[in-house]
């Protein structure tokens, strides 16, 4: 019978190779966590002193008693689902499109155009997005002008700056879903399609019954990633848009960042722990949906 | 081979709509990239005039120039900030990630080992964006604001890294590092004599992503800079873009300058890129 302590003894190297990666996730990842959760149960103008004032659940009580923030989080739900289906569909018709052999070459090239966005910095890419919508300088309303079509008032307006965002993030983001759909059409079954087509199968009885099934977990992780990525939309705001015009952009972690900038800071951790509670809770259900499926 | 030579034979008009449909994609998705190069070399003025003008009409380099001093720092101060910032990172993740990833894959039930798990899983589940807010706040606590090395090591911490590793590591057959044992290797001979000589493939993709990935990294450089000193280039160039009265030919001279050098490591070594960006998401 050893005891914990002589485990760790015996074991020393093993935690000092650790040593280094403890202390980075400890520092950088659960302390911050740790804080930022102890300040939303904080007084905003308290928060940073030695000393803070705890207030309980007031925070958040004030933070779903906020309009702002309610239609914020409703915005962002919106954008999210759209975002996903978006991102999702783009990517999985485009993995199937340079997977299929109607593209005998050029697949490679596809691939590389989708994916090259993604290792793009955000902001270059976004900052480059931002121009090309400019109604004087932009080369989007030039092309539409030239081809006899109406005008797109881009970030301007609420909805045409939300579509824009998604069509910016989109091209950012597509290229990496893209490439985990392909990864999964390419180390597929191909004997069971074979024996599929003698058996007579159609091609989209193929696909609905052979290969879609076998793409199920890049879907699911594909989904899951998408819900994260988008439910998080910061960066293309703050290049793009800063929450405007109308607050029509306004997405939940840009509004947390803009109070913390004025010094409420129990209030914007309150939010990031919201957001927190929702992507652990949507990304865990997920998982154990296609766990059930996986089990039947 | 009959039954799969029918399976994929095509048609003549399908894969005509298919290239062209492909083609038309292709190009949406790079001409960002050729409006941004051929901006910087068109004066504001002739941009305004003609937007969709394929070709600058003279090659001006004069824009770069211009722009040799941005906020009051030299651009070439950004471009070592960049590289420092990176190169330093993208070393310091590896070596700490490879070390944590082989001792918790090795020994999974140690005592606090589990519970080390469950901490970094939390943390990259965490919304990156307001997880910064409060390591500013860590930072300050342990005096690195405004510091290189405060940018250096949060910029190590990463989850592509840390499954990239774990993969690698769990696929190590036990008989190798069990006959070592038998040969009176000790754990550091194991690791050093055995397991990372075969891990030089994977320690060079994790190298390549980390650097990609950090190249692009803003939010917690500006939140943990206290001046424009330590800014790399995509937050020199967001604090430009935020400028009234921007200088729109000088925006995209240093939007080039930030895509080129990742773009041109992208082109040079995509296979290993994409195949290692695909295997360290699949681990969710």
């Amino acid at each position: 019978m050893t005891t914990t302590l002589e485990t760790v003894w015996h074991n020393r190297i093993f935690y000092l190779f650790v040593l280094p990666f403890a202390a980075l996730t400890i520092l950088f990842g659960v302390w911050p966590i740790v804080l930022s959760i102890a300040v939303s149960f904080t007084a905003s103008a308290t928060a940073l002193r030695p000393n803070p004032t705890y207030i309980g659940f007031a925070n958040y009580a004030a933070i779903f008693a906020d309009p702002g923030f309610l239609a914020s989080l409703a915005r962002t739900f919106i954008y999210t689902a759209a975002a996903v289906v978006a991102n999702v569909g783009f990517a999985f018709g485009m993995a199937v499109l340079i997977d299929s052999p109607l593209l005998r070459r050029g697949g490679l090239l596809l691939r590389l155009a989708l994916f090259l966005p993604v290792v793009t910095p955000d902001i270059a890419g976004y900052v480059v997005w931002r121009w090309l919508y400019d109604r004087s300088f932009g080369a989007i309303n030039a092309l539409l002008d030239l081809v006899g079509l109406p005008a797109f008032a881009g970030l301007t307006t609420g909805l045409t700056a939300t579509i824009s965002l998604l069509i910016a993030e989109l091209w950012h983001h597509a290229g990496f879903y893209m490439l985990i759909f392909h990864a999964n059409l390419a180390i597929r079954d191909r004997a069971l399609e074979e024996a599929a087509h003698v058996d007579g199968a159609t091609t989209w009885q193929r696909w609905r019954y052979v290969i879609l099934p076998q793409l199920k977990p890049a879907f699911i992780i594909n989904t899951v990633y998408a819900l994260i990525q988008f439910l998080k939309t910061f960066t293309v705001v703050v290049v793009m848009t800063k929450g405007g015009p109308n607050e029509a952009t306004n997405f939940v972690t840009h509004y947390a960042y803009q109070l913390f900038d004025q010094g409420r800071y129990g209030e914007a951790t309150a939010m990031a722990s919201v957001l927190f509670a929702i992507v652990i809770g949507i990304s865990l259900s997920i998982y154990r949906m296609g766990d059930k499926e996986a089990g039947r | 081979m009959n039954a799969d030579a029918d399976m994929t034979r095509v048609s003549r008009p399908l894969q005509i709509v298919a290239y062209v449909f492909a083609v038309l994609v292709g190009l949406a998705f790079l001409y960002p990239y050729w409006w941004m190069l051929v901006s910087a070399f068109r004066s504001t003025r002739a941009i305004m005039d003609d937007p969709l003008r394929l070709l600058p009409e003279a090659l001006d380099f004069s824009i770069f120039s211009e722009i040799a001093n941005i906020g009051g720092v030299p651009l070439a101060r950004y471009i070592a900030n960049s590289l420092a910032i990176t190169t330093a990172s993208t070393v310091l993740s590896v070596v700490v990630t490879a070390l944590g990833a082989y001792a918790l894959t090795r020994k999974p039930h140690l005592p606090g080992f589990t519970a080390l798990r469950y901490g970094f899983l939390v943390t990259i589940m965490y919304p990156y964006m307001l997880l910064v807010i409060p390591v500013y706040l860590v930072m300050f606590k342990l005096g690195l604001l405004g510091s290189y090395s405060g940018i250096i090591l949060f910029l190590a911490l990463g989850p592509i890294q840390f499954f990239l590793f774990e993969q690698f590591f769990r696929k190590i057959p036990h008989e190798v590092i069990e006959a070592a044992i038998i040969d009176g290797a000790n754990e550091a001979q194991i690791l050093f004599r055995i397991v990372l000589p075969m891990a030089s493939s994977i320690t060079a993709t994790v190298a390549l992503i980390t650097f990609l990935l950090n190249w692009a990294q803003w939010f917690p450089v500006l939140v943990i800079s206290k001046s424009p000193d330590t800014y790399t280039l995509p937050v020199a160039l967001l604090s430009m873009n935020t400028e009234l009265g921007a200088n729109f030919q000088g925006i995209m001279a240093l939007a080039v300058i930030t895509t080129l050098p990742v773009a041109g490591l992208f082109l040079l070594a995509q296979k290993r890129v994409m195949e290692g960006m695909a295997a360290g998401a699949v681990k969710g």
